[in-house]
């Protein structure tokens, strides 16, 4: 269906992205294309819709020779692109969106109904095609953004990164579209992910990239996530099942004490302890108001009521009041509520702590802030040129480990982390989850937050159960698995009550 | 393929660095609006040189101009901050011209002191309005500032039923405005010889920070020496400025200090670039947010009083339509009307640059019917330069591999950790 034959990339900056690419899709297979963060994915992701160039290399499309200049031409040509922050209007309906480029003449809202019908027939699917996006789980766009795929008539749909956001439940249900799309209505789909557990459960067959080149192509029948990891990263990795917390903290002295916390319509009745040194993990699917927790006891969420407690000593219900005493929030979406963008990393790292970084409390010693941010990038292993580099020109991962960054140096005892890992590729994310380690060995908390449970379980020395914005479970890490922690998120077998 | 500053690793990456130049003071999408001012004076004083009329750049003409762009300069300046800040004032015209009538209605009944801490009074005031409306309320500053706009012109029009105020006294002339010279001579002299040091000591501190060397500091030495040399060559030492002039540098000065190098400026450009993530930093929003709306109400009662203190009297209209010059000023300086950046002298500048447009009309004689068209041209060619330049240093930073426009290789965070020598 699409073959690549010996695609090279050049960026003017020297940059060789690709070394030459061999790849071929078959018609109505699921492929799974896997690499670490640089491997080159997006850049032949770009090349095939056509947003870049390649330097040198053919593509062919259903065996005649393409020669894509523009975004439109594949498009045209039956070839569309879902990317990990999906572009639909926000402010437009269901209906709307998937018929975003069908407009023609009047808006004939009774056939784009009939053919809205048809299309949820074809996906096995229920949307009221009246709600706005802007009211739409991430899965829900999700299905939106294939339907608008399929709504021009997409042959090929490249999915990049597609359930980096998805909880469990929402994840199978796209997997179930993408199947049965492939089976019944013979549209192929290359499929990119970091959960190689999903890449190996989806895919047909599975192209592994690494610094630019194929270092394997096989069927994924052959493949086990040993192998896959090991082709990717090119060395093992501890896997994460082996770094899982044995021991618990139970017995140290409270640090974080959380009573009856509650916020209209998001979080009701949350009690919690943190203990020193302790991890704990929050386990709940997508919507279970799982960050909502995290921003009530902040003080971000301004409606939450109910007391936070550290230290023995009750804080102020406010941001600026958590981050005084010493509790640090990683927020999720770390480019709109982490960083400012267009500011290096220097900057960005001392804007919690700028007070103690200026001379008499009110004049900012760059020298300093520098210093400081110099330090996170050798302690962290941030890949950038230097401390004056903008935050913007950072990949994800290291643009979330500048977002840590701002918080190490200063003092806080408390780090409340919204999903740390998402969208980070596997060496990073060890590297992440080890850092979190490290603030418990020093004495601190955390409150970790993860759609992955098998990294809540890996990281947290005890997990909380979260369901439409309750704690409906506790457990050991040592004494649960991912299978229960499922289970109970998804609200089977949540006998047991809180303690 | 790799110049110098593509591949900076390790001990090379280290030498590259203290060889590199950074022109970044210098780019047009930095420096464009001093430039464009440079060029205009230039054009006036070549034709004002070929038409055989008096020179441009005399004492007289440039205390003028100084003098012209005052009131629209002070509002420019708070304009910015609060634009930075992430909002939109267009109420100022109104508030300014309601100060200056309270003030002046004060005044025919109390002492001039108590005259000016009303008008400033009502200004504030307004200003924490507009302040409560857009950050507490939630709506809207366009929409906010907008009926403020009308709203506070009507108060004004209630109050002095719709006629001119007037004032016998004279106090209030006396004291904010009238001649206040300055020796420019002596005054560049001393002023070059601050900038030179202040270069000097940007040039030691880049290099003792291994930076790249720092054009801007460079050029600032030069700038600087050239100040002394012309100011003892050419300049007058007594240049005819007035009191309300005065006002403009030091607010100038204040917010330049304060936006540049203080924690409370370092904030407020974080809050106006990404307020939630400046939220989850710890910075108090509604403060950051309310106070440019204060101060800019602040400013336009200031601005209002030195209008009223000059004419001494105020008709319901003065002032109208000034924020628009005003924006003006502000857009032609580089501040984003999207909050997070932006530079007061640059501003000032942009606002010099519009009354030494007018200004050069006025001495060539030419119709003041092109004034507009030349002005609104001049407006949106600064927007476009700044957008296209920008785009073009963006890319050129790509291109030179200061910017990792694609996430790096898993081979290069190695050779990144192990090369990067330690300090």
């Amino acid at each position: 269906m699409l073959e690549l034959t010996d695609i090279t990339k050049l960026f003017p900056n020297g940059t060789l992205a690709l070394k030459g690419v061999d790849l071929t899709v078959a018609r109505r297979t699921v492929h799974g294309i896997v690499g670490a963060n640089g491997a080159g994915k997006s850049t032949l992701f770009k090349i095939v819709a056509g947003a870049l160039a390649p330097t040198s290399g053919e593509i062919r499309w259903k065996g005649e020779p393409a020669d894509w200049s523009s975004p439109a031409a594949p498009l045209a040509a039956g070839i569309s692109t879902i990317y990990q922050h999906i572009p639909l209007v926000p402010t437009l309906s269901v209906l709307e969106n998937v018929f975003l480029n069908d407009f023609r003449g009047l808006y004939a809202r009774g056939r784009l109904l009939k053919r809205y019908r048809e299309m949820l027939n074809r996906v096995q699917y229920e949307l009221d095609p009246d709600l706005r996006v802007s009211e739409l789980s991430i899965g829900q766009r999700q299905m939106v953004a294939i339907m608008h795929a399929l709504a021009h008539g997409a042959e090929l749909v490249i999915m990049d990164e597609p359930t980096a956001s998805l909880a469990q439940g929402e994840r199978e249900l796209v997997f179930d579209t993408v199947r049965r799309l492939r089976d019944r209505d013979d549209v192929t789909f290359i499929y990119c992910s970091h959960f190689l557990d999903e890449v190996l459960s989806l895919t047909d067959r599975i192209t592994v990239l690494r610094d630019g080149l194929v270092v394997a192509d096989e069927p994924t029948a052959e493949l086990t996530e040993e192998r896959l990891v090991d082709a990717m990263v090119g060395k093992r990795l501890a896997s994460l099942e082996s770094l899982r917390q044995r021991e618990t903290r139970e017995d140290a002295p409270a640090l974080l004490e959380v009573h009856g916390l509650d916020s209209p319509g998001r979080v009701s009745d949350v009690s919690f302890t943190v203990h020193e040194g302790e991890i704990v993990g929050l386990a709940g699917l997508l919507g279970s108001g799982r960050s909502e927790i995290l921003h009530a006891i902040f003080g971000s969420d301004r409606s939450a009521k109910g007391s936070v407690i550290l230290r023995g000593r009750e804080i102020d219900r406010s941001a600026r009041a958590a981050v005084r005493s010493g509790i640090a929030l990683v927020p999720e979406e770390r480019m709109r509520q982490g960083l400012v963008p267009d500011w290096e990393i220097w900057r960005n790292t001392s804007l919690p702590d700028l007070t103690e970084l200026s001379a008499a409390g009110a004049l900012p010693t760059r020298a300093r802030e520098v210093q400081r941010a110099e330090r996170a990038i050798r302690d962290l292993r941030i890949v950038a040129r230097s401390a004056d580099a903008p935050v913007s020109s950072l990949s994800g991962g290291n643009a979330q480990k500048v977002v840590f960054a701002k918080w190490l140096y200063g003092n806080p005892s408390v780090f409340l982390l919204d999903e740390p890992t998402v969208g980070v590729d596997v060496e990073t994310k060890a590297e992440i989850l080890e850092l979190i380690r490290r603030f418990a060995r020093e004495g601190k908390g955390a409150v970790v937050v993860s759609s992955e449970f098998e990294e809540i379980l890996a990281v947290a020395h005890r997990v909380l159960v979260i369901s439409r914005g309750r704690i409906v479970a506790e457990r050991r890490a040592a004494e649960t698995s991912e299978e229960e922690l499922l289970a109970l998120a998804s609200g089977l077998g949540a006998k047991e009550g809180v303690a | 393929m790799s110049t110098s500053a593509t591949t900076t690793t390790g001990a090379n990456g280290l030498r590259a660095r203290l060889g590199a130049v950074n022109t970044e003071a210098f780019r047009l999408h930095n420096a464009g609006v001093v430039y464009a001012l440079f060029v205009l004076v230039v054009t006036l004083v070549i034709a004002t040189a070929v038409t055989g009329r008096p020179p441009y750049l005399s004492a007289i003409n440039t205390a003028n101009v100084f003098d012209q762009a005052t009131q629209v300069g002070i509002l420019a300046v708070f304009m910015t901050i609060v634009l930075i800040s992430g909002n939109f004032d267009l109420s100022i015209g109104a508030t300014g011209a309601l100060a200056a009538g309270v003030t002046l209605m004060t005044l025919n009944h109390a002492s001039v002191w108590v005259a000016i801490l009303v008008g400033l009074g009502i200004g504030t005031l307004v200003g924490l309005v507009n302040g409560l409306l857009v950050q507490i309320v939630g709506i809207n500053a366009f929409i906010v500032t907008l009926g403020a706009l009308t709203a506070v012109r009507g108060v004004l029009l209630i109050l002095t039923n719709g006629e001119s105020i007037v004032t016998a006294k004279t106090s209030l002339n006396s004291l904010v405005d009238g001649p206040a010279p300055l020796n420019l001579r002596w005054t560049s002299v001393a002023v070059g010889a601050i900038v030179v040091a202040g270069g000097l000591y940007m040039i030691k501190r880049t290099r003792d920070l291994q930076r790249p060397f720092d054009l801007g500091a460079a050029g600032a030495v030069l700038a600087g020496l050239a100040l002394v040399i012309v100011g003892i060559a050419a300049f007058p030492t007594h240049w005819p400025l007035t009191k309300q002039v005065w006002v403009l540098f030091a607010v100038t000065i204040v917010a330049w200090f304060v936006l540049s190098y203080t924690a409370v400026g370092r904030r407020l450009y974080a809050v106006g670039g990404n307020t939630e993530a400046a939220r989850l930093s710890g910075i108090d929003i509604a403060r950051y947010k309310i106070v440019p709306f204060v101060l800019n109400g602040f400013a336009a009662a200031v601005v209002g009083i030195l209008y009223a203190g000059r004419f001494e009297a105020i008709n319901p209209n003065a002032l109208s339509g000034i924020e628009l010059t005003v924006l003006a000023a502000a857009i032609l300086g580089g501040t984003s009307l999207f909050g997070g950046s932006g530079s007061v002298v640059k501003t000032v500048v942009g606002a010099l640059i519009l009354f030494v447009l007018a200004n050069g009309f006025n001495i060539l004689n030419l119709g003041a019917n092109y004034q507009p068209l030349i002005q609104g041209l001049v407006i949106v060619g600064a927007a476009a330069i700044y957008v296209v330049a920008g785009r073009r240093a963006s890319a050129q930073k790509v291109r030179t591999g200061e910017i990792h426009d694609l996430p790096s290789s898993p081979d290069e965070v190695e050779r990144q950790s192990v090369g990067e020598p330690t300090r």
